[in-house]
C-alpha cells in the first residue's frame, strides 16, 4: 500500500511539474493583455507585473512603475482602467 | 508462472541476478511480474502521457518566411526598375540566383479586415475590447463632424485615424506581420470611406 501511495506521489509531483507552465503562460499573457490596455489608455504603467483577479473581466494590475490600475469591464462594453492610490 | 515467482530480497547491488529499484528489489527474471516493476511501469506511463499533453498544449511555433514590410507606409510604391542602358558584352559569368520579393499585402475590406482582427492570436481579448472602443469613439467623432456637431476638422480627424492605425500596428506587427502588412496596404483605402460623407452613411446604415 506504501508503493501504491509512493507511485502516486510521485506521479502527482510530476503532473504539477508538468502543469505549471501552462498555468504560468496564460498568466503573462494576462499581464501582456492589461499592459497594452493600460498603455492603449495613454496611462503611464511600463509593464503589468502582478495581477490580481477580483472576478470575470475585473483586474487590479501593478506596474513595474509602481502605478497600480483597477482594470475591468463595464456593462456598456467598456474597457475601463482606474488609477488607484 | 506467476504463481512460481520467488521473492527474494536483494543482497547487494553486485548481484547481477538483482535489480535494485528505490521502492523493492526484483528479480530480472522477475522483472515483468514483480508489482513495484508493474508500478514504475505505470508511472512512466503516466509521465510520457502528462509529457505528451503538455506539448499539445503549446501553442505551435509560427514561423513567418519573408522579411516585415510592416514599416513601408502605404501608397510608397518600391522603385521601379529602369530599364538599362545597353551594356557592353561581358564574359559570361554564373548569374546569383534571384531572390523573389515577398508580393505586397494585398487591400483587405472592412469585413475581412474586423473579422481577421477578431481571430488573431497577437492581441488579447481585453485590448481587442479597448481597440473596438476606441474605434467606435473615432466613428462617433466622424458622425458628429458630418453632423456639423464637432469643433473638429477633417485633418483632426485624419491625425487620431492615424494615432488609432499606429496603435492596431505595434500590437501586431511582432507577432502578426501578415496581417499589419494587409492593414498598412488598407490604411488609404478605409481613411477614403471615413472621409467620404455618402460612403460613411453607408457603413454606418
Amino acid at each position: 500500500m506504501n508503493r501504491v501511495a509512493l507511485g502516486l506521489a510521485h506521479a502527482f509531483v510530476v503532473a504539477a511539474l508538468f502543469a505549471t507552465p501552462s498555468s504560468a503562460a496564460d498568466d503573462e499573457a494576462l499581464k501582456k493583455d492589461l499592459t497594452a490596455v493600460i498603455a492603449l489608455q495613454g496611462l503611464p504603467c511600463g509593464k503589468v507585473v502582478a495581477v490580481k483577479v477580483l472576478a470575470e473581466s475585473d483586474y487590479n494590475a501593478s506596474c513595474e512603475d509602481g502605478n497600480r490600475y483597477h482594470v475591468h469591464l463595464s456593462p456598456e462594453g467598456r474597457v475601463v482602467v482606474e488609477k488607484q492610490k | 508462472m506467476r504463481g512460481a515467482r520467488t521473492w527474494k530480497p536483494g543482497p547487494s547491488g553486485n548481484d547481477p541476478g538483482y535489480l535494485r529499484n528505490p521502492l523493492t528489489t526484483c528479480r530480472i527474471a522477475d522483472v515483468f511480474n514483480c508489482r513495484s516493476m508493474r508500478l514504475a511501469r505505470v508511472s512512466l506511463l503516466l509521465l510520457l502521457a502528462l509529457f505528451v499533453a503538455t506539448c499539445s498544449h503549446r501553442e505551435p511555433v509560427t514561423s513567418d518566411s519573408g522579411p516585415a514590410n510592416v514599416a513601408t507606409p502605404a501608397g510608397i510604391q518600391p522603385p521601379a526598375a529602369t530599364p538599362a542602358a545597353p551594356a557592353a558584352p561581358i564574359p559570361a559569368e554564373p548569374v546569383p540566383p534571384v531572390v523573389k520579393a515577398p508580393a505586397p499585402a494585398r487591400p483587405l475590406d472592412l469585413n475581412t479586415l474586423e473579422t481577421q482582427l477578431k481571430e488573431t492570436k497577437a492581441i488579447g481579448l481585453f485590448t481587442k475590447i479597448t481597440l473596438k472602443n476606441q474605434v467606435d469613439d473615432l466613428l462617433g467623432q466622424f458622425r458628429k463632424y458630418y453632423q456639423g456637431k464637432a469643433q473638429l476638422t477633417l485633418k483632426d480627424l485624419r491625425r487620431s485615424y492615424d494615432l488609432l492605425m499606429m496603435k492596431v500596428l505595434t500590437l501586431l506587427q511582432d507577432e502578426d506581420q501578415r496581417l499589419a502588412s494587409a492593414i498598412v496596404s488598407s490604411r488609404e483605402a478605409i481613411w477614403r470611406l471615413l472621409a467620404d460623407e455618402k460612403t460613411f452613411a453607408t457603413l454606418q446604415a
